[in-house]
């Protein structure tokens, strides 16, 4: 995606024809505004320099640097000399000859992502369709409600939910003792891989579907009446209007909060980390994100996490390289 | 829109909603419905948060449902024994250097990829975009090597400058829809004025887009206040801790007190959620800016 | 021209920053060599409060060196990581307790200081402990106490129903069962799942080890033998079978199992020798209501070895500060000190002289205690690699499968690969 030349200097153009007026008259007026040119020229890199140096400096370069890690042993005793040994691909290969990667670590990342992004989605679509259709007041109270779940922290989201299912004192467990679905003994969901990623998936989608309601209602407001009316008179049905009417006209909403959505998803920590055995290594629920962390600052071989590390980035790159060919087909970044 | 004559159209939708009277009943109820459900699945969690940080000491989680007689032992202990009070504090610093970090790089930057159009402003967009996408479990390694070479591991302000840095791409995406939508007129009225860049920018540009500075602060203000990994890697001193590393500790040392865990976990959510429902007005409106216009 | 123009530019910014960045962080960067202020590591966990004993040593060592001392508690739950990534950061503090365990490990990689340098007489220490702070051809660590784990029980419980001290293990099996079946609502025994030390026993009990050395250096586990097995699945099947723990064990830490014990949820429990203090500080209703015994053997007259474990006083390498960690690490381990903190915890001092006159002293529900440490106790495999056993959590994630459903040849046969993959260096 290089920026086609014509496309600067038709903004000088532009620029240079809308600055002409204010530009002092007589002598020297020809120079005078070359250096306005210059100037603004190099105006805006003054004012992007900042945040692409902090860019730069805080995400370029350490990913540059993990690039860098997963090809070296790397281990505390490393860490601590400062010294380390190029070993080519072998934190590669011993990943990928890993069978803990694919069977448990790649599939509690990708089928996870991919559960958690549709119900959040759809969830949040289907509240913001709700939304739409309420009178202003009750909507605002609503949406007030809706926020306070977004607040959450995930933190403390993750422990509500894990006091929420405790095995032994959780409102879950004894309502279910009570109702005689599980015996006096009661049921450990966490050892469970199903189901310890159910309740990872309600904590993610509890947590996340509120972004998509608020933002594709405030893209539904902007949908004009008109256009409903319009296909109502033509007998289309709620369904067929939603994919006729409201879809196409809000097809960059939806983009925006599946990809951020996926992204979000992809990366869950927090939510997987604290529950109980998912920040343990060799258990079953460690996904690509946690298995890192736990390589890493657990099992301290940094060069093994490097490598996981890298492969989580390509991963995600991948998948929101489809997203963005999807999202910017129609040229929608200029 | 409102013609005196009634056209066909008009004439047919009136038609439909006079036909719908029937269905407006159930209509009505499935709306309910939704609307409790929806409740019910958000509030729950937080309702049962609340009321177990005020039940006493509890053995069971029925029994909480309705604490009996509500009490505030698990807060004054989680802000005694806890030291949650340091905790908060640590993570307010933390945030605020987030929030005016992240606000002022993203509005300059946002000013320059939706006013100016230059060479490289495209892959430069890309580039925040892709950014973005790097899972931030992937940057801990690095990171953590970073601030260490620094020297500002165990200090805010090397946790403030990490927190940037995460909050800028989506900040300077959100940025750039609000100044994008102010019109340029406005600019060249100014200009017309006599008014240099500088002053526009000051005077013009900067009140219009307020707006768009309160979402963005919002958001670095929840990266930061709610972050976990890196805070767990950077700050190795109890009294460093921010409330999400802080929370975490007090759950390995108090593990089955329900009643203290919760109550902290309340301590820390509460002033996010106050903070939310207050702003939800610019907040809602800056994601159609970054969203509808992005 | 305007590209030019650019590249020139750019940078200066950037660097600006750059120094900006650099400039804070000569202020704000904590640590130095000044010795003012040393800062302490004290791990955390199923022991009674220790802040009383650490206000007056602290304070009679700044009166005598007029150095101030901070001490950090840290839990043990996490511990490994944040102390490896302490290292990893160059955040240590100057010193730290760490747990016999973890010494070889922390030493291997170069971050603990040699205190061989300072005269001291490894002869006088608990040797389970010396052991592994006496390795790398130095002295990493310093004995501070030796801490066991042993059977510890409701006498008033046992009373109430007419049980016996249990003997063997079909004793303890079937006493568990009469607690079941009398007192419905109790853990008669909780097999937890998130505590190594509590699976070790059974596997040293059914006459195995967890890994011995070959002639060659190399190691071999005896985790998936059939006499490790049959002690694991006598402690698991409490669980599976005879249902005398609780399901929500499989995520219970040593920590829980006190705690559930405090609660007076729990009959009987395997616990260290600090806990009884710290149970009866958290719900002084249970005062007078403790005993304990040593872990029966399989067979009666036998007794099953516990795990002796303990913590060493270390000196970080690289503060600046370990001329003066060292004379704290000194005061600490005096004997006055060492047996003022055995006193107020109920750990074994680190010193032999102190551990004959402690148990003659100590409270009597520490009786089986002196029984277990002196009869029946072991410690881990001295690889330096071991360490990296407990950090990927090997053993538990043995235990935690069994009792959710693998089964014991299977989740035996991998923990005991995996043994063998770390402590050969694989």
């Amino acid at each position: 995606m290089g920026t086609p030349v014509g496309q600067a200097v038709d903004g000088h153009g532009a620029r240079q024809h809308r600055r002409a007026p204010t530009g002092p008259p007589g002598r020297g007026r020809r120079a005078s505004a070359l250096g306005l040119r210059r100037r603004r020229a190099l105006l805006p890199w003054v004012l992007l320099a900042p945040a692409l140096a902090v860019i730069a400096a805080l995400l370029l370069f350490p990913l540059a640097r993990i690039v860098w890690l997963s090809f070296r042993e790397y281990r505390l005793r490393n860490l601590v000399s400062g010294e380390s040994e190029f070993i080519g691909l072998a934190n590669y290969v011993s990943l990928f000859t890993d069978s803990y990667l694919w069977r448990i670590a790649l599939p509690n990342t990708v089928v996870f992502a991919a559960v958690a992004v549709v119900a959040t989605v759809v969830l949040g679509t289907l509240v913001a369709l709700l939304l739409s259709r309420l009178r202003p007041v009750t909507r605002v109270v609503v949406v007030s409600c809706v926020m306070v779940a977004w607040a959450m922290p995930a933190v403390s989201g993750t422990y509500v939910w894990l006091w929420i299912f405790d095995v032994d004192d959780g409102i879950v467990a004894q309502a279910l003792m009570r109702l005689g679905v599980i015996g006096p003994e009661g049921y450990n969901w966490f050892a469970d891989r199903l189901f310890f990623y159910a309740i990872v998936t309600l904590n993610v989608v509890h947590g996340g579907f509120p972004f998509v309601a608020v933002t594709v209602l405030a893209g539904l407001l902007t949908v004009p009446r008109e256009l409903h009316e319009a296909a109502l008179i033509d007998g289309a049905g709620a369904w067929k209007r939603f994919w006729h009417v409201t879809f196409p006209v809000l097809r960059p909403v939806f983009a925006v909060v599946t990809i951020l959505s996926t992204i979000w998803d992809f990366k869950v920590f927090a939510q997987v980390y604290l529950m109980p055995g998912g920040g343990v290594g060799g258990s079953e629920m460690l996904n690509l994100g946690v298995w890192t962390y736990v390589s890493s600052f657990g099992q301290r071989d940094y060069g093994t996490g490097s490598a996981i590390a890298v492969v989580l980035t390509l991963l995600l790159l991948g998948v929101t390289a489809i997203y963005l060919r999807a999202l910017f087909r129609e040229d929608e970044l200029r | 829109m409102s013609a005196p004559v009634d056209t066909d159209w008009e004439h047919r939708v009136r038609r439909a909603r006079r036909h719908g009277d029937a269905l407006r009943l159930t209509r009505l109820l499935g709306r309910a419905a939704g609307v409790t459900a929806i409740l019910l699945f958000t509030l729950f969690p937080v309702y049962f948060m609340i009321a177990s940080a005020f039940s006493g000491r509890m053995t069971s989680g029925i029994g909480t449902l309705v604490p009996r007689d509500p009490t505030l032992d698990n807060f004054v202990h989680v802000l005694t024994e806890g030291d949650f009070g340091l905790y908060m504090r640590n993570s307010l610093a933390v945030a605020g250097i987030t929030v005016v970090g992240a606000c002022l790089l993203s509005l300059l930057a946002a000013v320059a990829v939706a006013r100016f159009r230059f060479r490289l402003r495209t892959s430069v967009l890309v580039m925040i975009l892709i950014v973005q996408m790097v899972p931030l479990e992937a940057l801990v390694i690095p990171l953590f090597l970073q601030v260490r070479d620094l020297r500002l591991l165990n200090t805010v302000l090397g946790l403030g400058i990490a927190y940037i840095a995460l909050s800028l791409p989506l900040a300077v995406w959100m940025m750039r829809g609000f100044v994008a939508a102010v019109p340029k007129e406005v600019e060249e009225a100014a200009y017309i004025d006599g008014a240099s860049w500088p002053v526009m920018f000051w005077r013009v540009l900067f009140p219009l887009v307020a707006p768009g500075l309160v979402a963005t602060a919002i958001f670095s203000f929840i990266i930061a206040w709610n972050e976990f990994v890196l805070a767990l890697t950077f700050m190795q001193q109890s009294d460093k801790y921010t409330v999400a590393v802080g929370l975490r500790r007090f759950f390995g040392e108090y593990a089955n007190e329900w009643g203290h865990v919760m109550a902290a976990s309340t301590l820390i959510t509460l002033p996010v959620m106050v903070f939310f429902v207050l702003v939800q007005r610019w907040l809602a409106a800056g994601l159609v800016q970054g969203a509808v216009k992005g | 021209m305007a590209r030019t123009r650019t590249r020139k530019y750019v940078p200066l910014p950037a660097a600006a920053l750059a120094l900006t960045l650099a400039a804070t962080a000569c202020t704000g960067g904590g640590g130095g060599g000044d010795a003012d202020t040393l800062t302490v590591w004290i791990m955390q966990g199923t022991n009674p409060d220790e802040s009383g004993f650490f206000d007056e040593a602290n304070a009679a060592f700044t009166e005598e060196t007029g150095i101030e001392v901070d001490v950090e508690f840290v839990p043990w739950d996490g511990a490994q990581e944040k102390i490896s990534t302490a290292i990893a950061g160059g955040t240590t503090p100057d010193v730290i307790e760490l747990g016999n365990t973890f010494v070889p490990g922390f030493a291997d990689s170069g971050a603990l200081h040699d205190l061989s340098g300072y005269g001291v007489d490894t002869s006088l220490y608990v040797p389970g402990l010396m052991d592994m702070g006496a390795v790398n051809e130095g002295v990493h660590g310093v004995p501070w106490y030796a801490s066991i784990r042993s059977m510890v029980y409701r006498t008033d419980v046992f009373e109430e129903h007419d049980l016996e001290v249990p003997e063997t293990w079909d004793e303890l099996r079937e006493t568990a069962l009469a607690i079941e079946e009398a007192e419905p609502d109790m853990i008669a025994l909780p097999v937890p799942g998130d505590a190594q030390y509590s699976v070790m026993p059974w596997i040293w009990g059914g006459g195995a080890e967890i890994a011995v050395q070959g002639a060659d250096g190399t190691w071999v586990s005896e985790v998936d033998t059939p006499e490790a097995r049959a002690g694991i699945e006598f402690f698991t099947g409490l669980a599976l079978e005879d249902d005398t723990s609780t399901t929500g064990a499989v995520n219970w830490n040593e920590i829980k199992i006190m705690e559930s014990f405090s609660e007076g949820d729990a009959a009987m429990a395997l616990l260290g020798s600090a806990n009884p203090k710290a149970i009866v500080e958290n719900n002084p209703e249970l005062e007078g209501a403790l005993g304990s015994f040593p872990i029966p053997g399989r067979e009666s007259g036998t007794y099953t070895p516990s795990f002796a474990g303990g913590s060493l006083l270390s000196v970080f390498e690289g503060t600046g500060n370990e001329e003066a960690a060292w004379s704290y690490v000194e005061h600490l381990t005096s004997e006055e000190n060492m047996m003022l903190w055995a006193e107020q915890t109920g750990f074994f001092p680190g010193l032999l002289s102190g551990v004959d006159t402690f148990t003659a002293s100590a409270d009597p529900v520490l009786e089986a205690y002196a029984i277990q440490l002196n009869e029946a106790s072991k410690g881990v495999p001295t690889a330096p690699a071991w360490s990296q056993v407990e950090a990927e959590q090997v053993l538990v994630g043995m235990q935690q499968a069994i009792l959710n459903g693998t089964s014991v040849e299977e989740a035996t046969t991998k923990a005991a690969d995996d043994i063998e993959r770390i402590l050969n260096g694989g």
